[in-house]
C-alpha cells in the first residue's frame, strides 16, 4: 500500500468528528466537582461523614488499581504506605502540637516516610528475573514489618491502642468533604488522562509481556519502581487525610488486613478500570458503615460471598457488567456505530548519525571464549565467531546444539557462564537485555512475542518507546518507524491493521510485526530465532528478500538461527554450524553444503 | 542455653506442622491457598466443641481433619478447581474462602476468645530443664507426621502420581493419571492438615475468630523457601523457627513476630529457590 493509499484511509477515519477525549474527561471531571459541591447540602450529616472516609479509602483504591489493574503488580501493602501518612501526622501532632506549617511538614514527611519504604520494596521486588510472585511476597511482608514495628514503639506510637487526641487541621465535616471530594476527582482524572496516554499503555505491555520490554529496550524494573513510588505517594497523602479527618490512628490501618480489603474494593468495582475501583470503593465502604451496625457479621460474609464469586466468574469486576449491560440497552434503541479510535499515523523517523552504516570498520559482532553451563552440564563451549556488517550469518545445527542458548547469550549479558562478547566494539559485559538494546542488539524470538492486547500500532509505539519517549497525557497518535521497519509493514499489508489487537493476526503477520518492532529499535546486530518458522512459502520467500536487502541497504549484521537449509543457502553470506555445544564448521555456504561432517552432524552420528 | 535448643526444636516443629498442608497444595497446584489460616481456625473450633461436649481432648483432632476435609473438598470443587490458570487470583478467592468461613464460625460462635483443653499438661524433666511436655509431644508428632507423608508420597500409587503431576503435569495427564483426581485429593489432605494443625496448637494459643491469619503469612513465606520439598521445609522450619526464637529472646516477641517474614524475603532475593536445592 502506498503512502497516499494510507493517507486516504485515514482521512476516511477522520470523517465523524467527535469529542477529543481530553474534551469529555473535562466534562465528566466539572460535574463531578459541582456533584461533590453540591452533595453536602442534601445527604444528612452522618452519610457526610461517612462519605469523607469512603472518598479517602477511594483515593488509595484507586492507586492499587493502577498497581494491579495496569501494571499488574498485585500488591498487598498498600495500606502501609497509607499508615506512614496517617502515624507521621499524628506523630507531629501528638509531640509538636499543631500548626499550618506542622501540618504541611507532616504532609512533605509522611510523602518522603512512605516513598523512603517504598524504594526499600521496590529494590527487593523489582529486578531483573523477579517473578511476580516474588513481587507480591514482598509487598505482603512490608505491612506486617510495619504493623510490628507500630506495635513496638510502646508509649512513642502508642502501640496497639495508636494515637488520638491530638489536634488536627480545623475544617469543618462539610469542608473536609469538598477537599477529599475535589481531591478524590483530580486524581482520578490524571490517571485516567495517564492510563490512556502511550505512556499508560506502557503499562500494560509491561503486564502482559515483561519480557519483550526488556528487549525493546525498556528498564521494565524501573518503570515498576517509579510508578510504585508514586502509587505509594498517594497512599501517604491519603494516610495525611485520614490522620487529619478522623484524628485517631491505630495499627490496623497498616495492617496485611486493610492491604487485602483494598485489594477487594478495586477486584468487585473492576480491576484496570479506575472508575470501578473508586465507585466500588465508595458503595462498599458507605454501604459498611449503614449496615454494619444492624448485621455486623452478616454483612462481611455476604461481602466475602460476593467477592468470591466476582473472582471465580467476572474477574474483571462489576463495573465492565454494567457498563456492557448499559451499552446493550443502549444499542437496542440507538443504532450501533462503530467504535471510533485514532487512527494510527506512521512516519518516517529522522536518520540517526549513529547508524550502523556510519561505524565503518570494525566488526558488528566479536564473540570470544563464550561458555554456558547449567550447573555441570556444559550447554555452549568454547564459541569463537566475528560477524561485520552487511552479513548474514546463518547458526545451523541439530536441536540441542546450543543455537537459542547463544542468541540469549548475546542478547543478555547475565546469561553467559564464561568468555566476552562485544557489540560495535563495546563489551556487553553483565548488562541485563535492556542496556543490550542500547548497544544495538535486537532480538527476535522463536515463537511471535508480541503484546496480544495492544494494537498493532500500539505495540510499534512500545517498540519506538526507548529512542522517541511516550506521550503521557494523550495518545499522539504518530509512530515514528526507520525505513526498514515501515518497509516490512508495508510490504506485509501490517498498515491496514494498525489498529487491530495484535491477538487476532495471523501467525505471519505476527512474526512479521516483531520484526518490525526489533528494526524499530535501530539495531545494529539483530538475532532472528526462526523468522520463518510455521510460514508459507510465499511469506517466507517475502522475509528472506527483505532480510538481504536490510543487510545490504542498512549494513546490517543479521544473526539467524535456521532450520530450512534452502532457506539458508538463499540468504546466508556466512554459515556456522554448532554441535554439542561448540563450532564444528564457519564458513561459507558452499564448504557447509559440500561438508561430510555437516552430514554426519544432521544424520546424527557426528563426533 | 538447653531451653532455648529445645525452644527452637519444638518452635521448628510447631512451624512444620502449621505448613506441611499448604506446601502440599503448592507443591502439586503451584496455587497458595490463603484459606489455610481459615482452615486452621476451624480446627482450633473443633477442639473447643470437642471440650465443649466434654470428650477426650485427643478426639479434636480427628475431628478437625474430618472438618477440615469437608471443607476443603467443597472449596476446591466450587471455587479453587476454575483458578488453577490464574494464580495470584487463587490466592484473592482462598482469602475470601477464609473470610467467609471466619464469619460464618463468628456467625455460630461470636467475636470472643474461647478455651480448649489441652490433650496434655505439665512439664517433664529433659537434660536438667523443665520443659513442657505438650511441645515435646509435638515435635514428635511433626516428625511422624514427615515420615507419613514421604511414605504416602514415595510407597502409594497415588503418591507417585502425585510427584508426577508435580514434576510435569502436562506429561502426567498424557500418561492418563487423573491429574484433577491428584488435585482434589491433595486439596483435600492439605485443608485437612491445616485443621489438625490449628487443633494441635490450641493448647499454645487461644482460640478466636481470626487466630489463623498470623499462622498463614508464617506457613507461607516458609514454603516460599522451600519450594516442593519436604525436605527443604525441615530445614527452612529449623532455620527461620530459629531466628524467630533468638529474636524474640532478645528483642521481645514483637519484632519476633516478624522475622519469618523479613527473613524469609530476604532469602529470596538473594535465592530465589530458597532452601530447594535443585
Amino acid at each position: 500500500m502506498s503512502d497516499v493509499n494510507l493517507k486516504e484511509w485515514s482521512q476516511a477515519r477522520h470523517l465523524r468528528p467527535r469529542a477529543s477525549p481530553l474534551m469529555r474527561m473535562l466534562v465528566v471531571a466539572t460535574i463531578a466537582l459541582i456533584g461533590v459541591g453540591v452533595t453536602p447540602f442534601f445527604i444528612d450529616a452522618y452519610s457526610v461523614n461517612v462519605l469523607v472516609r469512603s472518598m479517602i479509602y477511594a483515593s488509595i483504591a484507586l492507586s492499587v488499581d493502577i498497581l494491579w489493574g495496569y501494571l499488574g503488580v498485585l500488591t498487598f501493602g498498600q495500606s502501609a504506605f497509607f499508615a506512614a501518612g496517617a502515624y507521621v501526622t499524628a506523630l507531629i501532632f501528638t509531640y509538636q502540637g499543631f500548626s499550618a506549617e506542622l501540618a504541611f511538614a507532616a504532609l512533605v514527611i509522611g510523602i518522603a516516610v512512605a516513598v523512603a519504604m517504598a524504594g526499600l520494596v521496590a529494590f527487593l521486588a523489582f529486578w531483573h528475573g523477579a517473578t511476580d510472585l516474588y513481587a507480591s511476597v514482598i509487598t505482603l511482608v512490608l505491612p506486617i514489618v510495619v504493623t510490628q514495628l507500630l506495635f513496638s514503639g510502646g508509649t512513642f506510637t502508642g502501640s496497639s491502642s495508636g494515637l488520638t487526641g491530638f489536634e488536627t487541621v480545623p475544617l469543618s465535616i462539610e469542608a473536609w468533604f469538598w477537599v477529599v471530594g475535589a481531591w478524590l476527582v483530580i486524581l482520578t482524572s490524571a490517571a485516567w488522562l495517564y492510563t490512556r496516554s502511550d505512556a499508560g499503555q506502557l503499562l500494560v505491555a509491561i503486564r502482559e509481556n515483561e519480557q519483550r520490554c526488556q528487549y525493546l529496550g525498556l528498564n521494565t524494573s524501573n518503570i515498576k519502581a517509579v510508578i510504585f513510588l508514586i502509587c505509594a505517594s498517594i497512599g501517604a497523602i491519603a494516610g495525611w487525610m485520614y490522620a487529619n479527618y478522623t484524628m485517631v490512628v491505630a495499627p490496623e490501618i497498616a495492617g496485611f488486613v486493610f492491604g487485602t480489603e483494598l485489594l477487594i474494593w478495586v477486584a468487585l468495582g473492576g480491576r484496570g478500570t479506575l472508575f470501578g475501583p473508586v465507585i466500588g470503593t465508595l458503595i462498599i465502604d458507605y454501604a459498611s458503615a449503614h449496615l454494619q451496625g444492624d448485621f455486623p457479621f452478616i454483612w462481611k460474609l455476604v461481602i466475602g460471598v460476593i467477592f468470591v464469586s466476582v473472582i471465580v466468574a467476572l474477574p474483571r469486576g462489576l463495573l465492565p457488567v454494567a457498563s456492557s449491560s448499559l451499552n446493550w440497552l443502549r444499542s437496542l434503541v440507538i443504532k450501533a456505530q462503530p467504535k471510533e479510535r485514532t487512527p494510527m499515523q506512521l512516519r518516517q523517523a529522522s536518520e540517526r548519525s549513529s547508524t550502523a552504516a556510519n561505524e565503518g570498520g570494525g566488526a558488528a559482532l566479536v564473540v570470544s571464549g563464550v561458555e554456558k553451563r547449567f550447573g555441570s552440564l556444559k550447554v555452549l563451549s568454547g564459541i569463537d565467531f566475528e560477524a561485520t556488517y552487511g552479513e548474514i550469518v546463518s547458526l545451523v545445527g541439530p536441536n540441542g546444539a546450543g543455537k537459542t542458548t547463544l542468541m540469549t547469550c548475546i542478547a543478555d549479558g547475565l546469561k553467559r557462564s564464561g568468555g566476552t562478547i562485544s557489540v560495535a566494539g563495546v563489551d556487553i559485559g553483565h548488562r541485563p537485555p535492556n542496556q543490550c538494546v542500547r548497544l544495538g542488539v535486537g532480538r527476535k524470538f522463536q515463537m511471535a512475542n508480541v503484546f496480544d492486547t495492544l494494537t498493532v500500532g500500539e505495540c510499534l509505539q512500545i517498540a519506538r518507546a526507548r529512542l522517541d519517549g511516550l506521550s503521557k497525557w494523550h495518545k499522539s497518535g504518530i509512530c515514528n518507524l526507520p525505513q526498514s521497519a515501515l518497509h516490512i509493514i508495508r510490504a506485509t499489508g501490517l498498515d491496514n491493521d494498525l489498529d487491530v489487537p495484535a491477538q487476532v493476526l495471523s501467525h505471519g503477520k505476527k512474526q512479521a510485526l516483531e520484526l518490525a518492532m526489533v528494526l524499530a529499535l535501530e539495531p545494529k546486530v539483530i538475532l532472528l530465532d526462526e523468522p520463518t518458522a510455521g510460514l508459507t512459502k510465499a511469506e517466507r520467500t517475502l522475509i528472506g528478500t527483505i532480510l538481504t536487502e536490510l543487510a545490504k541497504t542498512e549494513q546490517l549484521c543479521i544473526l539467524l538461527v535456521e532450520h530450512d537449509l534452502d532457506f539458508v543457502r538463499e540468504i546466508s553470506s556466512r554459515v556456522i554450524v554448532l554441535h554439542q555445544g561448540r563450532i564444528v564448521l564457519n564458513g561459507s555456504v558452499d564448504e557447509v553444503v559440500n561438508s561430510e561432517l555437516v552430514k554426519s552432524v544432521y544424520a546424527g552420528s557426528g563426533h | 542455653m538447653i531451653a532455648t535448643i529445645l525452644d527452637i526444636i519444638t518452635t521448628a516443629a510447631i512451624l512444620y506442622i502449621v505448613a506441611s498442608g499448604l506446601l502440599l497444595v503448592f507443591g502439586v497446584m503451584k496455587l497458595i491457598n490463603f484459606a489455610h489460616g481459615g482452615l486452621m481456625t476451624l480446627g482450633g473450633y473443633a477442639a473447643v466443641i470437642a471440650t465443649a461436649i466434654g470428650v477426650n481432648p485427643w478426639i479434636g483432632i480427628p475431628l478437625a481433619a474430618i472438618f477440615g476435609a469437608i471443607v476443603g473438598l467443597g472449596m476446591e470443587r466450587i471455587v479453587v478447581r476454575s483458578l488453577y490458570n490464574r494464580p495470584l487470583d487463587a490466592i484473592l478467592a482462598t482469602w475470601g474462602l477464609s473470610i467467609i468461613i471466619g464469619q460464618i464460625i463468628t456467625l455460630v460462635f461470636d467475636r470472643g476468645v474461647h478455651f480448649a483443653e489441652p490433650p496434655i499438661r505439665g512439664v517433664v524433666s529433659l537434660l536438667g530443664e523443665s520443659y513442657s511436655t505438650y511441645r515435646l509431644v509435638l515435635t514428635v508428632l511433626a516428625l511422624l507426621l514427615g515420615l507419613g507423608l514421604t511414605l504416602i508420597l514415595k510407597g502409594t500409587s497415588l503418591g507417585l502420581s502425585t510427584r508426577a503431576v508435580i514434576m510435569n503435569e502436562d506429561l502426567a495427564r498424557g500418561l492418563g493419571i487423573n491429574s484433577g483426581l491428584v488435585r482434589t485429593v491433595t486439596f483435600t489432605l492439605g485443608s485437612g492438615l491445616a485443621a489438625v494443625a490449628g487443633a494441635l496448637i490450641t493448647p499454645l494459643s487461644s482460640v478466636y475468630p481470626d487466630m489463623g491469619t498470623a499462622w498463614l503469612i508464617s506457613a507461607f513465606m516458609l514454603v516460599l523457601v522451600s519450594g516442593s520439598s519436604l525436605y527443604s521445609l525441615a530445614i527452612a522450619s529449623v532455620v527461620l523457627g530459629g531466628a524467630q526464637v533468638i529474636v524474640s529472646g532478645y528483642f521481645g516477641a514483637v519484632l519476633g513476630g516478624m522475622t519469618i517474614a523479613a527473613l524469609a524475603a530476604v532469602i529470596l532475593r538473594i535465592r530465589p529457590q530458597g532452601f530447594s536445592y535443585e
